[in-house]
């Protein structure tokens, strides 16, 4: 009898659930129709043909572009298709765009011959740089890229307040948790930890309870303003045109001095006609309405010519190590 | 010898020590595994994070009340099953082509036969090159199978592009292992004497092989190979995560995003796909079942029919690999612009041999970083100028990187000081330089979580095999000799079909699924894997374990009947399938710890998470190291399982 009674117990508690999920229902139906723009996340685009890769000296049918994925992908692939179409009027062969899931792959990508241009980040440059041989040759950056800088940002519920550096950081935040962006990331990873570790003198592991790659820029902002991680480190150009009502919620504690980031790289391949081709049709960017938008996505007021030498200061950073514990 | 010494001799012998010898293994295990990972229980202590947790899982409950069957979401997600579905279907083709031949050569009693040499000369590689041979195809199928799908496909991203095609690639390596391993056995397995004549009559090896040994195993071979297509199938569908396409990057995607409703379809177009699958094998099996006393055999009166059964098991199965080929290469119109994408591409250009060349990028993984200068005892210390100097900063103007840190194990304390706890923890310090001994500490993730995992999976699933139980639940008149009220009937029915709707959803949810979700509600860790592998565990236990209870004669509840079912299944039930019970639940601990690898990679940490990170910086000998690790913890688990003489295969 007892456990007839447990029975119905149960049964009645499963119902009363059942009720209170349709009760929402009629709540949680906006819901339903907001996220339906963004369809066609993670598919389309990816993956790529492998036919543009017997271009060595005449140059390839058809130019693939690629880009580390530092923002969500479904932006990513609006915007590299614009930027597609801008090249292909300016360069006058076909330009594809080719999604990629991490920043190691971008990297792969352009040494293995299935990209041919890449945007890459400061370190997925030098590692271009390196993984190619030397092949490979930087287009151009933007304005911004040359000072750029990273943003520790905390809860505002943590109650760690501005910092005067990274030692104070240390300190205030002991025992906190702590996540990066992207683990092949410069301003959200390796950047902040080389100033984090020669600043205070120790390791992240040590000091916070919980080190953790969130995988990209927005993803940090999101998940330190919603109290998943106190603090957080990422570059200033996602956090500065982000939501106020994010920005509140995550107040900057500190920024790092000015390094150089990103940067268009291309493989040497495609011969020096072509680089330079492409070369004119980014540096002349900030000229048409059309390009004006691109550079809008980009955040930056126009591409400035750059060379592979200036990232040699994030190259001794990384020669240094990363040292994560494994 | 007197007759009293040898009577308690027999009886001592007899003793039970091995439970409890299992209970303090157990016990050791589990206290083992806190102590050697972090666990992070705050999710669950702390009461915003819980209060936090509970509102998202909330929300996920909620959102299976309005799914996100939008048209466009709808034939999104469809395509997406479909991509899934043909990856895993290549990926198994591919698999049971090469796992056969391997296991040809795997397996002693097909590639070595009879042999001459005894004693250890018996078990020395080297004896014949036949030996050799089958030496050298178990390497490759221990290599093969312990290195998990996503590591693979980690590895293949690179060289094959993102696509299904790469998950398909990576699932069918690690798929390979897996079937090679289980055909030689099986193979090996069979008593001689069954095959005997065959040899009698002159048959060579090859001979002996098909007429003999095969048909033998045919049986086995064939339920074991549609087993592992169904998992093949659930892990196709989280491989995305990784860049395998398929299901599994949208859902990695929409669960970053917070996107519940949009999550929820994704969940019932996986469990959808999972449980057709399921049904498809079932019917397959039952096609193929050519034994007439089997109490489940379909028995056709016609000789035409019963001849037919077996053309169209196979021809079902065929067409389903022929259907998944032809969508990979023509029919997969997911691609850009709605335009078929051929994503059998690079596998044909794989094939022409000119994208061999570039596996040479991945050269370093051949030679895995040992860290033996270490051992020198030296500091080597490089200091750099820091190319962004701030001279507030204590290590402003430089970077002081200590290049080489030398092992001093013995310098403060002596090897007599093994009873002194400071002296293991500062020994335990210094061994932590070595970069091998960091990378074998980082196994303690998987395991523990795989321990933890298993036992909670364990003992759920013996809770839930009761009320999941046709025999306890339906049947139960046959043995206890009462007549239920319609209602108790009733509510039995339903109880039942409760328990196996648990069961039936945790198990088709793939555990990487479930970890993403908990991930999401308790935040990266290993609270959120242990409780993914638990509960998946659970799901496929509960099956298995109820399976058992129900092939057992009702007749032998009868007597063990005491008046109360609770009681019948605890005490009669249960100890009658415990050995079984106990088989299935070390192969699901090998398994999980697989998937503590696994979950390593898309985020809880631990060893695959540094393989995935060394691979991604490219140190590739580091990543090659960690790849070494692996290999080795299957290896030994496999050699524990041997040695406690647990097989899947019943002689």
């Amino acid at each position: 009898m007892t456990r007839i009674l447990v029975l119905m117990i149960a049964l009645a508690g499963i119902f009363s659930l059942a009720a209170c999920g349709g009760g929402n229902n009629a709540t949680g139906g906006g819901n339903g129709g907001n996220g339906g723009g963004n369809t066609a996340a993670g598919g389309d685009g990816s993956g790529d043909d492998g036919s543009g890769d017997d271009g060595t000296s005449a140059g390839p049918e058809k130019l693939i572009i690629t880009a580390i994925p530092d923002d969500n992908a479904d932006k990513l692939k609006e915007n590299y298709g614009k930027v597609a179409k801008y090249l292909e009027s300016k360069i006058g062969i076909p330009v594809e765009y080719m999604h990629v899931e991490n920043y190691a792959a971008a990297v792969t990508a352009l040494a293995n011959g299935k990209a041919h241009l890449s945007w890459m980040g400061g370190v997925t440059t030098v590692q271009a740089d390196q993984q190619t041989k030397g092949q490979a040759e930087v287009v151009c950056c933007r304005d911004i890229d040359k000072k750029f800088h990273t943003y520790f940002i905390a809860n505002v519920d943590s109650g760690i307040g501005e910092v005067k550096n990274l030692k104070d950081l240390a300190e205030a935040a002991k025992g906190k948790s702590f996540t990066f962006g992207s683990k092949g990331s410069t301003s959200g990873h390796l950047m902040p930890r080389h100033f984090f570790t020669t600043q205070s003198g120790s390791k992240p592991e040590d000091v916070f309870s919980n080190v953790a790659y969130s995988g990209s820029h927005d993803k940090t902002l999101a998940q330190v303003a919603d109290g998943s991680f106190a603090v957080g480190a990422l570059n200033f150009a996602t956090y500065d045109k982000s939501s106020d009502e994010l920005k509140a919620k995550a107040p900057i504690i500190y920024t790092t001095p000015n390094y150089v980031d990103y940067s268009w790289v291309a493989h040497k391949d495609l011969g020096a006609d072509l680089i330079g081709k492409i070369r004119t049709a980014f540096l002349e960017m900030d000229k048409s309405d059309e390009g004006k938008a691109i550079l809008g996505f980009f955040k930056a007021g126009s591409f400035v010519k750059a060379d592979l030498k200036e990232w040699d200061g994030i190259k001794a950073v990384m020669e240094a190590g990363v040292d994560i514990g494994g | 010898m007197t007759g009293t010494t040898g009577t308690v001799d027999r009886y001592a012998a007899k003793r039970p020590w091995g439970h409890f010898a299992a209970l303090v293994i157990i016990a050791v295990l589990v206290a083992g595994s806190f102590w050697a990972a972090d666990w992070d229980f705050t999710a669950l202590t702390d009461s915003v994070k819980r209060a936090r947790a509970l509102e998202r899982a909330l929300e996920l409950v909620v959102s299976f009340s309005h799914p996100d069957f939008s048209a466009k979401w709808a034939s999104r997600c469809w395509e997406l099953t479909l991509e899934t579905l043909s990856a895993a279907v290549f990926a198994t083709f591919m698999a049971i082509i090469f796992a056969y031949l391997l296991a040809m050569g795997a397996s002693r009693a097909v590639c070595v036969g009879e042999e001459s040499p005894r004693g250890w000369l018996r078990s020395f590689p080297l004896r014949s090159p036949r030996a050799a041979l089958c030496s050298l195809c178990r390497l490759i199928l221990d290599v093969l199978r312990s290195v998990p799908d996503f590591a693979w496909a980690v590895i293949l991203v690179a060289v094959l592009g993102l696509g299904p095609v790469t998950g398909a690639v990576a699932l069918g390596l690690n798929v390979t292992g897996i079937l090679g391993k289980l055909y030689s056995e099986f193979w090996d397995n069979i008593n001689e004497k069954e095959y005997e004549q065959i040899r009698s009559l002159g048959a060579g090896r090859l001979k002996t092989f098909l007429y003999g040994i095969r048909p033998l195993a045919s049986r086995s071979v064939q339920s074991f190979t549609l087993m592992r297509a169904e998992c093949a199938i659930r892990n196709a569908a989280v491989i995305g995560a990784v860049g395998g396409g398929g299901l599994g990057a949208e859902i990695m995607y929409q669960i970053g995003m917070g996107k519940w409703d949009k999550i929820t379809t994704l969940m019932i177009f996986t469990l959808g796909l999972t449980l057709s699958a399921d049904l498809a094998s079932n019917f397959i099996r039952r096609q193929l079942r050519n034994d007439p006393n089997h109490p489940r055999a379909v028995r056709t009166r016609s000789t035409a029919m019963s001849v037919a059964r077996g053309y169209i098991g196979v021809g079902f199965g065929l067409c389903i690999v022929m259907w998944a080929v032809w969508f990979m290469g023509w029919g997969n119109s997911a691609g850009p612009k709605g335009k078929a994408k051929n994503y059998l591409e690079p596998l044909a250009n794989l094939a022409s041999g000119e994208e061999l060349s570039r596996f040479e990028f991945f050269e370093d993984l051949l030679s895995p970083d040992f860290d033996m200068v270490v051992w020198g005892g030296q500091d080597i210390y490089a200091i750099r100028a820091n190319p962004f100097p701030d001279p507030d900063a204590p290590l402003g103007m430089f970077m002081i990187t200590k290049e080489t840190e030398g092992i001093r194990m013995f310098e403060h304390y002596g090897v007599l000081d093994v009873f002194d706890g400071d002296a293991w923890t500062a020994w335990e310090k210094e061994l932590s330089k070595w970069f091998v001994w960091r990378v074998i500490k980082s196994a303690a993730v998987p395991v523990s979580m795989a321990i933890i995992g298993t036992l909670l999976g364990v003992i759920g699933a013996m809770l839930l095999t009761y009320p999941h139980s046709v025999a306890f639940q339906l049947e139960s008149q046959q043995f206890t000799g009462e007549t239920p009220h319609p209602v108790i009937r009733a509510l039995r029915f339903v109880q039942m079909v409760l328990a196996r709707g648990i069961g039936l959803v945790s198990r088709g949810v793939p555990e990487v699924m479930w970890a993403f979700l908990f991930i999401a509600f308790f935040g990266p860790g290993l609270l959120a894997g242990a409780i993914a592998i638990a509960l998946h565990s659970l799901g496929v236990l509960v099956r298995v374990f109820s399976e058992t209870v129900d092939n057992v004669p009702y007749r032998n509840f009868e007597q063990g009947f005491r008046g109360s079912r609770m009681t019948c299944f605890a005490y009669t039930a249960g100890p009658m399938s415990w050995r079984d019970w106990m088989t299935y639940s070390f192969f699901q601990f090998e398994s999980n710890v697989r998937m503590g690898i696994v979950l390593g990679i898309v985020g809880v940490g631990g060893l695959g998470f540094f393989f995935t990170f060394n691979f991604e910086w490219f140190r590739f000998e580091k990543a090659s190291t960690y790849l070494l690790v692996m290999v080795a913890i299957t290896v030994v688990i496999d050699r524990i399982s041997r040695g406690l003489k647990l097989s899947r295969i019943k002689s």
